[in-house]
């Protein structure tokens, strides 16, 4: 299913950058129409449109999307390899932060509802979900680089992690968090609960083994395509943070009518997005016993 | 918590949140400097260069980032002064200009190497020429060395035209050959030179069929193609082929040419009277325009090349008849006798007769009778480069260019290592592959993160580079860029980055903020093509009614624009301008009021009086004008998507709304739909340019609405101001040129086929401690003067106008660079 699927999306993605006016080497500068031939030439652009489809195709079947027009001397693979680790690792790290922030917060918001804890995590989740990254980021900026001077305000390095991190994993953690306390207050009322309490577990128990097992399920199933977009690179913090991630070579390539590398990376990312749903659909089984795969 | 404590929560939290973005405008107020102000540790300049390099191939790119990166790299022959901007020597100790202005003698220094040691010499140079000119190469800046004689026919495919061992020369097919003496040769004589100093040699595309579209309407030319009798290998033969008539060619060919042309099929009988007879009989026969349309055509068999031309007309006179099909099937439907005529204009001619093409396809089905007419491709050989030995290289050019000197500074004439690149291909650029021959070498490359460049031990002025490296960044973000500055991450960033929004902060630190006019301008330009700006009237009074004090008020930052030229920044081509623009006032007999009040074009009351005088009276309507006749509907102001375009865009139509009643509607596209759109003249209207010289001299603005393909934008060609370009540019006098430029920009601006608008003016920052970096009109840098200062003492501290600091260091280092031009 995902080949085929991947392989549609690539065909549409083609067409839509083949619909697209401009071309890669498209400058202030007028092209002499000679020179605009030779380039034409040079890439293959001057063959009939199906031509041009049945080479790429050929090509992306056998997993090559060939050189970057406007890179040249640099494949598509190099590139997709070369960027993904970063948007990967700032990805993974704001995963795990949003996880123990937004769990943590729900299962706490849920146990102690109507206290203070409750309603100090729903507003905070609240203000998460409403702040745009785009102005999460310059903010933390400001407060950590210029007043505090402890953290750069943007590139790849190591204390540079932070802020990107944070901003990102502000978003998910806060929807995690209110996903957590709405589903274990569905789950702590639960029958299988009353039993596991009338048995005489201690409530530790209880809430670990019986009620976050089923707390979480809307959890995950929201996690699973979070996981494979926060992967993917986000274009916004990238740009912020002027990190080197995917996210960021996937916006210039469009805007530069780079069309292989854009394909290239529609591809991956369709086939990542894709993975992960998989993966989520089969981890249900785990965690919830009433669902079971013949 | 109450519903009541909710809110309270969030406005206290809203309020948290604002008072932080409010405080931040004030903190950095009492500072001397901007943000973090601290010495590097390293001697290495962190610099922000704007977007991605596409490749650290000097001669492919034509993007301003990697310009920056490119002279950092790479040498040229010249080096830019680090102030002015013009050329000083760099590989070349000095050089040599004939009287003409159109040939260039280099002496080039012996010590020039590239960065694996390799020696650099003149035929470096004369490879790096030839490949830049390389149609495979496709460089997207080549057309900046068309200068450089047959350079342009070799970009694009050109071939010679041979007769027999006589090649046709401009002259022999111009209207009115030139009969200026061959100037006697300047330096030492050579074939090559011969060459290249014979007359020019006429040169025609290398497609065939766009060469015979080519040759059929110069009458001149077509006479060099027409069949001769000394184009016969073996006419006896031919004639006898086509008086037996065994193919369709031939039976056409003899019911087309008189019954005695064909005397020569009997080879006693073939005089020359009758060969001549047999080729007038040829040429009656092949010069007719049903030729391609014979029925028999898709029947013959043909040689390839001359099958290949026979499909792509027969293709292309088909695609033209379904095109006009479609027109009659639209102009059926339509019913306004006026919109019909228009229609029906539209419609595309079939090819007609290409006598060429005709003669091409005999040439190819005769082989071993019939001698053809040589396309003769030209080569990278044939291009104006030679040298004249390892240290010494010669350059001619088509026509007199002073400016072209300043152009060598660009990159596309930088030189490239032929033994990477031979070695490598395309992938020569790669870190580990590359060799240059700059300043700096590679030393670690992070696509999108960052280039670090080092002193290269091997340039021939190591001594002289201050910087142990440099680090290039390659980040886009404007409020980034500031943040990196303002943290003290980066020592300086490209131009145009400070946002629109912290301009008014910045600009109070004058020691960092740069700036200066700028080599570029923007304009808004007419399509002079579609009504109803193709009247010149019209155009002014759009010109007219705008403010352009008030539009740079407004735009905090720019100078106004009221000619083609930016003022301010060739002070010799100013004084020019206003010298002519005195004689041009007396010649009118303008008073200085008149002649100023015109000059300053914002005259509202005078733009009125041209549209009541072309059809479009304004009225007066309460406070304020109205004009209901002008088609709204048929003009759009377009501009690519940017805030501050669009800022500027409804200022503008704020002001023609005011001054004339007319509400012109906007538009906006993504930047690389933009520029196809305009360039091809597909919008109504206007459309915003901008331009950034590529050289130090004002022809680079002139030559904007130079010539029918011209990157002017507004499809306006005058064959007059051409004329006036081309004397100016033939004048070897400094003054006398500038003065017969300025004398066609006045013609320009009456034809004004653009509206001007603003001087730009440079707009980014650099760390007090950076010295030897300056605001020039192009914002390039001549690393090598760059270094910094570690003592506080010394760092810029209440500087009006860096341009005019003197810094005996970089002076220094100037002089004794310069020194070698007198040797």
């Amino acid at each position: 299913m995902i080949i085929p699927m991947a392989l549609l999306v690539i065909t549409l993605t083609w067409a839509l950058v083949r619909i697209a006016p401009g071309n890669f080497y498209t400058q202030e500068k007028k092209l002499p129409p000679a020179v605009e031939e030779n380039i034409k030439k040079k890439y293959g652009l001057d063959k009939p449109w199906y031509q041009q489809y049945g080479i790429m195709m050929w090509n992306v079947v056998r997993g090559d999307f060939g050189s970057s027009l406007k890179y040249e001397g640099q494949t598509v693979n190099e590139i997709i390899w070369r960027h993904f680790p970063y948007s990967a690792t700032i990805g993974i790290l704001a995963y795990v932060l949003a996880l123990l922030i937004g769990l943590t917060a729900g299962v706490i918001a849920s146990l102690k509802q109507n206290s203070i804890f409750d309603y100090g995590s729903t507003s905070l989740a609240m203000l998460g979900l409403s702040v745009p990254n785009f102005v999460l980021g310059p903010l933390l900026v400001l407060v950590f680089s210029f007043w505090l001077y402890w953290l750069p305000p943007a590139r790849w390095s190591l204390a540079g992690l932070v802020l990107p991190v944070v901003t990102l994993a502000a978003i998910y953690a806060a929807y995690i968090a209110r996903l957590t306390r709405a589903g274990m207050l569905e789950v702590m009322r639960s029958d299988y609960i009353r039993t596991a309490r009338a048995k005489g577990l201690d409530e530790k128990t209880v809430l670990l083994r019986h009620g976050l097992r089923g707390g979480i399920i809307p959890v995950v199933s929201f996690t699973g395509p979070a996981l494979a977009a926060l992967l993917a690179g986000t274009v916004v913090v990238e740009k912020v943070f002027a990190i080197p991630g995917l996210g960021n070579i996937f916006i210039q390539s469009v805007l530069n009518r780079d069309e292989p590398l854009v394909l290239g990376i529609v591809a991956f990312l369709s086939i990542l997005i894709m993975v992960f749903n998989l993966l989520v659909d089969i981890s249900y089984g785990f965690l919830d016993p009433r669902i079971r795969y013949e | 918590m109450s519903r009541m404590r909710f809110i309270q929560f969030y406005s206290i939290s809203a309020i948290i949140l604002l008072s932080i973005v409010l405080n931040s405008c004030s903190t950095a107020g009492g500072n001397r400097y901007f943000g973090s102000t601290k010495f590097p540790k390293d001697n290495v300049l962190r610099y922000i260069s704007g977007a991605e390099p596409e490749s650290l191939d000097p001669q492919i790119s034509s993007g301003q980032p990697e310009a920056r990166i490119y002279t950092a790299l790479y040498d040229g022959l010249v080096e830019f002064d680090p102030k002015t901007l013009q050329p000083i020597p760099s590989i070349a100790e000095n050089w040599e200009i004939s009287p003409g202005v159109d040939e260039f003698i280099f002496h080039l220094r012996k010590n020039a190497r590239w960065s694996d040691g390799a020696p650099l010499t003149a035929n470096d140079f004369v490879y790096s020429l030839r490949r830049g000119f390389a149609p495979e190469t496709t460089s997207r800046t080549a057309s900046l060395g068309y200068f450089v004689k047959y350079a342009e026919a070799f970009n694009g495919n050109q071939v010679f035209i041979r007769r027999g061992d006589k090649f046709i020369t401009e002259n022999d097919v111009a209207e009115k050959p030139a009969d200026a003496p061959v100037p006697p040769p300047f330096g030492p004589e050579t074939d090559f030179h011969k060459f290249l100093h014979a007359p020019a040699r006429l040169t025609l595309d290398g497609d065939t069929l766009k060469r015979a579209q080519a040759v059929e309407p110069n009458q001149k030319l077509k006479e060099f193609f027409k069949f001769t009798a000394a184009d016969f290998k073996n006419a006896p033969a031919l004639a006898a082929k086509i008086k037996n008539g065994g193919d369709p060619l031939s039976q056409y060919l003899a019911a087309n040419m008189p019954a005695d042309a064909l005397a020569c099929a009997a080879a006693a009988d073939c005089s020359d009277a009758a060969r001549q007879a047999f080729a007038d009989g040829l040429n009656k026969a092949t010069d007719a325009a049903s030729f391609f349309t014979q029925d028999w055509f898709a029947g013959l068999t043909l040689a390839e090349p001359a099958k290949k031309l026979g499909d792509v007309v027969a293709a292309e006179n088909k695609k033209r008849a379904d095109a006009n099909k479609k027109i009659d099937d639209e102009i059926a439907q339509l019913t306004d006798d006026a919109k019909k005529a228009e229609k029906e204009k539209t419609k595309k001619k079939p090819l007609g007769k290409l006598f060429y093409a005709n003669r091409f396809v005999l040439e190819q089905s005769f082989p071993d009778e019939l001698a053809p007419v040589e396309a003769v491709p030209v080569k990278g050989e044939d291009i104006g480069v030679e040298a004249l030995d390892d240290y010494t290289l010669r350059i001619t050019l088509r026509q007199p260019a002073p400016f072209f000197l300043g152009l060598l500074t660009h990159q596309f004439f930088r030189p490239v290592p032929r033994q990477a690149v031979e070695k490598w291909g395309k992938e020569w650029v790669r870190p580990e592959h590359i060799v240059t021959c700059g300043s700096f070498k590679v030393k670690e490359y992070r696509p999108y993160d960052k280039l670090v460049v080092e002193r290269d031990p091997n340039n021939w002025d190591a001594a002289n580079v201050h910087l142990d490296g440099i680090e290039f960044y390659p980040v886009e973000e404007q409020a980034t860029t500031l943040n990196l500055y303002k943290a003290g991450a980066v020592d300086a960033f490209l131009n145009h980055s400070v946002p629109a929004s912290w301009i008014d902060e910045v600009r109070q630190y004058k020691d960092e903020y740069m700036n200066l006019p700028e080599n570029a301008t923007s304009y808004y330009s007419f399509n002079v093509r579609k009504p109803p700006f193709d009247n010149p009237k019209i155009r002014q009074a759009f010109s007219l009614s705008i403010d352009r004090v008030a539009l740079s008020q407004f735009r905090k930052i720019t100078k106004p624009l009221y000619h083609i030229t930016p003022s301010g920044i060739f002070p010799d081509y100013d004084r020019a301008m206003d010298k002519v623009g005195e004689e041009i006032r007396q010649e009118k007999k303008l008073t200085p009021e008149e002649w100023d009040k015109q000059q300053k074009q914002f005259n509202p009351e005078l733009a009125r009086k041209f549209l009541n005088d072309n059809g479009f009276p304004v009225n007066k309507a309460g406070d304020g004008f109205e004009c209901p006749s002008f088609p709204t509907d048929k003009v759009v102001l377009l501009f690519n998507t940017t805030e501050s375009n669009r800022q500027i865009a409804e200022f503008i139509q704020a002001q023609w709304k005011q001054n004339l009643g007319i509400t012109v509607p906007l538009n906006n596209m993504e930047f690389k739909t933009f520029l196809p759109f305009r360039n091809s003249l597909q919008y109504q209207g206007l459309a915003l340019s901008l331009w950034s010289g590529d050289y130090m001299d004002p022809y680079t603005f002139l030559s904007l609405h130079y010539g029918e393909q011209n990157d002017g934008g507004a499809g306006f060609h005058d064959p007059k101001y051409d004329k006036m370009l081309d004397d100016a540019n033939a004048e070897l006098d400094p003054q006398k040129r500038n003065e017969k430029m300025a004398r066609a920009e006045y013609y320009l601006i009456d034809q004004l086929p653009v509206i001007p608008l603003t001087i730009n003016a440079t707009n980014w920052m650099k760390k007090p401690y950076v010295k030897g970096m300056y605001p020039n009109p192009g914002t390039l840098f001549a690393w090598k003067f760059i270094y910094l200062e570690p003592d506080p003492a010394k760092w810029d501290t209440d500087v009006e106008n860096l341009m005019n600091v003197s810094d005996p260091q970089v002076e220094n280092q100037l002089r004794a660079l310069k020194s070698t031009m007198t040797k």
